[in-house]
């Protein structure tokens, strides 16, 4: 599928977010992909921070600011509301980060995946608590520095997409930045499908990661390269495809160019690299093979 | 036409009757039977619309405040620690002026652990800008809900009608139940100003300057300073087209009377039979039912309690540190009465312990006897 | 439903219509974006400074009549360079560095092939009273250069040749298989559109004396090196002992030529391929015979490739000194055996004799391919230094092709009769050659733009990027890797039993994914990474009009754009 390349900006100019924002980068990239006809979800976090204080805003469709927990059942409630007004060309995508994915809002996500309820909701993951600050969440990565985790975070970063997978919903995709138009693509075919679509949107945050403002999309492609982030699509919890075949980079290139992953050590390296091979290794077995887009 | 049924299906019928298309609900007991029976009717098609069968009530709520900011019209309903789970979007719902209407059936927060009637799990929600009902019966229960919408959707406030456990939630009655035709004419559809729209795209809960937030938060004060007429005209219309009216508070044998008993909700039922038998011994008692809570109805209190000299408040609940919740209202609510009447605070049923007519009898006669004001409320403790 | 009298007036929730555009969030940044673009080696590279990445751009694109104009706006004959250059631009791109060069080559003459079937006309741009009468003497790739890019930049030119064909040694010297005449004809067709008075069969300074030209404003001189150069060796003038030239000459003549069974071919150069390669058509077995080894040769690598794949034999080091009567009416070629030694000038290994060694190799026809001269007995001898004729003898004689000290190869000349073109130009107009040229010069090897130099002519301020773009300027993290294409060729069988062209070109698929190849180098190819990868949402891109915007306003100057430009066209400059 050809997207064209230059859409209208459903991210206006002017929004908040620090200099080379990986997230507003991603979610300027999937509301060009959702169009005009979308109600957006969003909850407290950097994209409720960067959106502007009344009576401006940075967003360009209609856009409801709800709670931290409940972005999916928020999602939800607009659409099945959307539903028994007969509006179906209006999609509703929810936003939510990490933390608000991963920790607070699991529950409820899990909740509206369940129902089916026909909402896109995608994770902006920056990888830790970062419009708090910068605290450890269940999505930072191993021995990442964060201000919780002084000494580097002690646990593997959530598998979020095996926990969506396990609600057979009808899809769900890995994203980055680094790779624009395959998020545009996938963001377009979740559009096409009806029920819960969870996009897992990699956002690097140089604030965070502690790296300069340029590198978000270097270090969102090199994710992808190293393995440490694929980029594949579960369709039915059953169904994986892997939609690049990345040329398996030592992670290294990806971890030393992060300010939070200075302090690793060669075994702590070894043990990621060990942690990566693994994951990709069975990925791969689910996967069966490379499909190429059509 | 009349049927035979429990509060919480006279609920259902009243949701039913409201053509509510989007409700979001969790099951906790007291409260399933709604969810069951409204699960059971969108199953059907007798019900035309969406049930969310959420994963708590947080989420229920979330839903609700999300559908209604889409213009439809929501229902939840909820108890005790879903009620308690809520919380957060109890304030949000009121914040983002959705007129969601929710059946709370009251029962005792935990801990200890129990099930029975107990308002304070309501009581303790008053500051999140809800308007609130308590109801004495499942037909009262019924004619609130639709009240509430008619209410709701004129000042943008979410409403709470409240029923208690058991004693009302699974108390089987005749109720009668309102003609279809005459709640859709009662009740037109839902029309919110301030819902999204993709031909006009706004920013809804901006973040707001503190001046800003001051001034939202005015405005709701005084749309909620509006309910207490808003509500009265309601009843009024409600009373002309069903035949059935409540007020904001219900003045019963007040004339003379030298102690008046205050209550809410299923007590004030067993009052009316204590007031009736203590009037046979020549005492001049009156009984005041309070049925709307929030906005507290301040003016019309102090009509009906003009020339009291001594109230007594039956409190289902108490607020620790405090005493009950109905009489720290009322006493701010009279503080500058120029009667400077007594007012006494008894803390009954709490626990969904019974309150029987002679508990209230004894009560009365307890008032009546005092000579001197007292600060501290009474826990009525009996087995 | 009746809305309450409080709420008339006033929204009841906070919601925000404005938008944030009104915050100039540009004044967070302290640097802002700026394009820079450079010169990509590729380019540099080209002698005829074809805009290399903006034609694989198009192509990439599927704008390939545009691609064809951006080739043709430096060079006439597209069709021949892409089959018969020796395309330093492939060993030049800094793709060769990262895994395989792009296929340059290939790509011209598929926008060639492609386009010119429906674009045969050329406009000339009209320079009104400026136009001036111009002679071109020489109607070979230098020439018809010249002529072509003199006609377009509005003057009068008359064009003589000698022969009675156009093309000098891509008619008569490069093999049909290599080069069809179709093509040739095809290029020289879309040449002669443009107003230029033809002459040929006129052998200047033969049939028309060289004083006649004086009536011309200007005058080029691009004599082609036609003539012979002999061994000087015994037995050089024996039967079946041919001229590498002349031979050519007579096959692209459409001569008969019987060979025998065995054929020795003595040289290494591009003619010495040719003839070898020709005389592998006519049936023969043949043998080539270098001083030097194979790493030495001049000729192109792949036509060295592609004759050992058709079975050519090869014998390195060696020299011949004497060629005699054979047994049974066969030649016998006796050779000195060489070594190789220390640098030559021009940094080749010497050949030195190993003495006493010698090898006498029997054969039933000779070869001789060492080399051409040019013929310049009729040139004033005023012209004339170091057996050349000087760039520009006199004020109003320019001279370029074989005929000047420079590499003698189709490209080459083709940038002589470009350049010469300009100068002639520059000098009627009586602008200064100096200052202008220092602002068309592609790199720093030589080459010229037209393109700016047409836009300088206009009065433009513009000029060629002062850089040229290296490989560790870019970011090869956008690049996949990726392999050439391999061309496709006419199998063996088919090819040797006649002159038809070996290499088959490339399919349009194929075409599109070697030009997407391109690293682009210093020039944006619209890529569209520094939109997309923008958080502020500030760049705009407009292929078409090839314009890239940045709302400054709102840039904050986080750099994003210029770290993830693959090809380092954005650069960061501080702004106080």
């Amino acid at each position: 599928m050809v997207f064209q390349e230059q859409q209208p900006n459903f991210l206006r100019t002017g929004h908040a977010a620090c200099a080379g924002c990986g997230l507003a980068a991603g979610m300027k990239l999937v509301f060009q992909a959702m169009g005009h006809k979308t109600i957006a979800v969003i909850v407290p976090s950097c994209e409720g921070s960067i959106g502007g204080v009344y009576p401006n805003t940075a967003y360009g469709v209609p856009t409801f600011h709800s709670a931290f927990e409940i972005a999916a059942p928020t999602a939800a409630g607009i659409a099945n509301a959307l539903k028994i007004q007969g509006k179906d060309e209006i999609q509703v995508v929810a936003f939510a980060g990490d933390g608000g994915t991963y920790d607070i809002g699991l529950a409820a996500l899990s909740g509206v995946t369940k129902n089916n309820d026909d909402i896109i909701y995608v994770c902006l993951d920056n990888e830790a608590y970062m419009n708090t600050g910068i605290q450890v969440s269940s999505a930072t990565p191993s021995y990442a520095w964060t201000g919780t985790t002084p000494e580097g975070n002690p646990r593997r970063k959530k598998n979020i997409m095996e926990i969506m997978a396990a609600h057979y919903n009808p899809y769900s995709a890995t994203a980055t930045i680094g790779f624009p138009r395959d998020l545009q693509q996938k963001i377009v075919k979740a559009k096409s499908i009806r029920g819960t679509k969870f996009i897992h949107l990699l956002v690097p945050c140089p604030t965070g990661w502690r790296t300069p403002s340029d590198l978000a999309p270097e270090l969102s492609i090199l994710a992808v390269e190293t393995n440490v982030f694929p980029l594949y699509e579960v369709e039915d919890g059953r169904r994986y495809t892997l939609n690049h075949e990345p040329r398996s980079l030592p992670v290294q290139e990806y971890l030393l160019k992060q300010g939070r992953f200075k302090h690793l050590n060669e075994e702590q390296i070894r043990q990621v690299q060990m942690d990566v091979d693994e994951e990709w290794e069975r990925l791969k077995q689910r996967a069966g093979r490379f499909a190429s887009r059509k | 036409m009349k049927e035979f049924m429990t509060g919480n299906h006279a609920v259902a019928q009243a949701v039913k009757l409201c053509r509510t298309p989007l409700i979001a609900a969790y099951p906790i007991t007291p409260q399933t039977p709604i969810y069951e029976k409204l699960s059971e009717w969108e199953a059907t098609g007798v019900l035309k619309g969406i049930m969310m069968r959420t994963e708590s009530e947080h989420s229920a709520m979330a839903s609700c405040i999300a559908a209604s900011l889409t213009g439809v019209r929501t229902f939840t309903a909820t108890s005790s620690q879903g009620l308690a789970l809520m919380h957060e979007m109890l304030h949000f719902a009121a914040g983002c002026r959705t007129p969601v209407v929710m059946a709370n059936v009251n029962r005792i927060i935990a801990a200890p652990w129990g099930f029975w009637a107990d308002h304070l799990d309501s009581l303790s929600q008053r500051d999140t800008g809800w308007i609130q009902f308590y109801c004495e019966n499942g037909q009262e229960a019924m004619d609130s809900v639709i009240q509430a919408y008619k209410i709701s959707e004129q000042v943008y406030l979410p409403a709470m009608v409240n029923l208690e456990a058991f004693l009302v939630s699974h108390f089987m009655e005749p109720v009668e139940i309102p003609d279809q035709d005459a709640v859709d004419h009662f009740l037109p559809p839902l029309d919110l100003p301030h819902k999204f729209d993709v031909e006009k795209p706004g920013f809804l809960m901006t973040v707001v300057s503190s001046e800003l937030y001051r001034k939202y938060r005015h405005m709701a004060q005084v749309s909620m300073d509006s309910v207490k007429d808003v509500a009265v005209r309601v009843d009024r219309e409600f009373k002309d087209v069903f035949g059935r009216g409540y007020g904001i508070v219900e003045p019963i044998a007040m004339e003379d009377a030298e102690v008046v008993i205050v209550t809410a909700g299923s007590i004030t039922s067993t009052a009316r039979l204590a007031i009736r038998s203590l009037r046979e011994q020549g005492h001049s008692v009156g009984l005041l039912k309070i049925r709307l809570f929030r906005p507290f109805p301040n003016e019309a209190l102090q009509q009906v309690l003009a020339g009291k000299k001594k109230i007594a408040v039956i409190d289902r609940n108490n607020s620790m540190g405090s005493g009950g919740i109905f009489c720290q209202e009322l006493k701010a609510a009279l503080v500058h009465s120029e009667d400077r009447p007594y007012i006494y605070n008894y803390i009954a049923g709490v626990g969904g312990t019974d309150v029987n007519p002679e508990v209230i009898q004894r009560i009365a006669l307890d008032a009546m006897e005092r000579s001197e004001p007292m600060d501290q409320p009474m826990w009525i403790m009996e087995e | 439903m009746n809305i309450h009298p409080d709420l008339l007036n006033e929204l009841l929730i906070p919601i925000s219509y404005g938008s944030t555009a009104v915050i100039e969030t540009g004044k967070w940044g302290f640097q802002k974006p700026y394009t820079n673009f450079m010169t990509a080696p590729c380019q540099e590279a080209c002698p005829a400074g074809i805009n290399i990445p903006e034609f694989l751009y198009l192509t990439s694109e599927g704008r390939e009549e545009e691609a064809f104009f951006s080739v043709l706006r430096e060079n006439p004959l597209p069709g021949v360079c892409g089959r018969a250059c020796f395309h330093p631009c492939e060993a030049n791109c800094n793709r060769s560095q990262y895994d395989e060069s792009v296929s340059i080559q290939a790509l011209e003459r598929y926008v060639s092939d492609r386009a010119s079937i429906e674009i045969d006309q050329i406009q000339p741009i009209p320079c009104g009273e400026s136009a001036k009468s111009i002679a071109v003497v020489g109607g070979g790739p230098s020439g018809l250069s010249c002529a072509y890019f003199l006609s377009i930049l509005g003057h009068r030119v008359t064009l003589f040749e000698a022969k009675k064909e156009l093309g000098g040694v891509l008619r008569w010297g490069i093999p049909e298989y290599r080069l069809p005449k179709s093509v040739l004809k095809r290029e020289i067709r879309r040449i002669l559109s443009l107003p230029i008075e033809l002459k040929t069969g006129v052998a200047i300074g033969k049939d028309v004396p060289i004083e006649d030209l004086d009536r011309f404003d200007a005058i080029y001189l691009s004599p082609g090196a036609g003539l012979k150069v002999s061994l000087k060796i015994e037995g050089e003038a024996m039967k079946r002992v041919w001229k590498g030239g002349e031979f050519l000459e007579r096959i692209n003549s459409k001569e008969k030529i019987r060979l025998g069974k065995e054929t020795l071919v003595i040289g290494g150069g591009n003619t010495a391929m040719d003839v070898a390669r020709s005389a592998l058509r006519l049936g023969s077995k043949v043998t080539i015979a270098y001083r030097r080894t194979r790493n030495e040769m001049p000729a192109i690598k792949d036509e060295i490739d592609e004759a050992e794949e058709e079975g050519m034999r090869f014998e390195f080091l060696v020299q011949p000194v004497k060629i005699r009567q054979g047994q049974k009416r066969r030649l016998a070629v006796t050779f000195q055996r060489m070594k190789l030694g220390g640098s030559d000038e021009g940094g080749r290994p010497r050949a030195i004799p190993i003495k006493g060694k010698f090898l006498t190799l029997e054969t039933d026809d000779v070869i001789t391919a060492v080399g051409e001269q040019v013929d310049l007995s009729w040139i004033p001898k005023g012209f004339v230094r170091g057996g050349l004729i000087g760039l520009n003898p006199s004020p109003k004689v320019f001279a370029g092709g074989d005929a000047v000290d420079q590499p003698r190869t189709i490209a080459t000349a083709i940038a002589s009769g470009k350049r010469a073109a300009m100068s002639m130009d520059i000098s009627l107009r009586g602008d200064s050659e100096e200052a202008i040229l220092s602002r068309i010069q592609v790199g720093n090897k030589g080459s010229l733009s037209m393109a700016s130099y047409l836009s300088v002519r206009e009065g433009e301020t513009s000029a060629e990027p002062k850089g040229v773009a290296t490989y560790q300027q870019m970011n090869p993290l956008y690049f996949a890797p990726s392999q050439r294409v391999k061309i496709r060729k006419r199998s063996r069988a088919k090819t040797l039993k006649n002159f038809s062209e070996v290499n088959m070109g490339l399919r349009a698929d194929e075409a599109r994914f070697s030009a997407s190849r391109c690293f682009s180098c210093g020039t944006c190819n619209y890529c569209y990474n520094c939109y997309f990868f923008c958080p502020e949402g500030v760049v705009s891109l407009d292929p078409f009009s090839r314009t890239r915007t940045v709302d400054f306003s709102h840039c904050k100057g986080c750099g994003t754009c210029a770290k993830a430009c693959p090809r380092a066209v954005v650069e960061m400059r501080i702004t106080l």
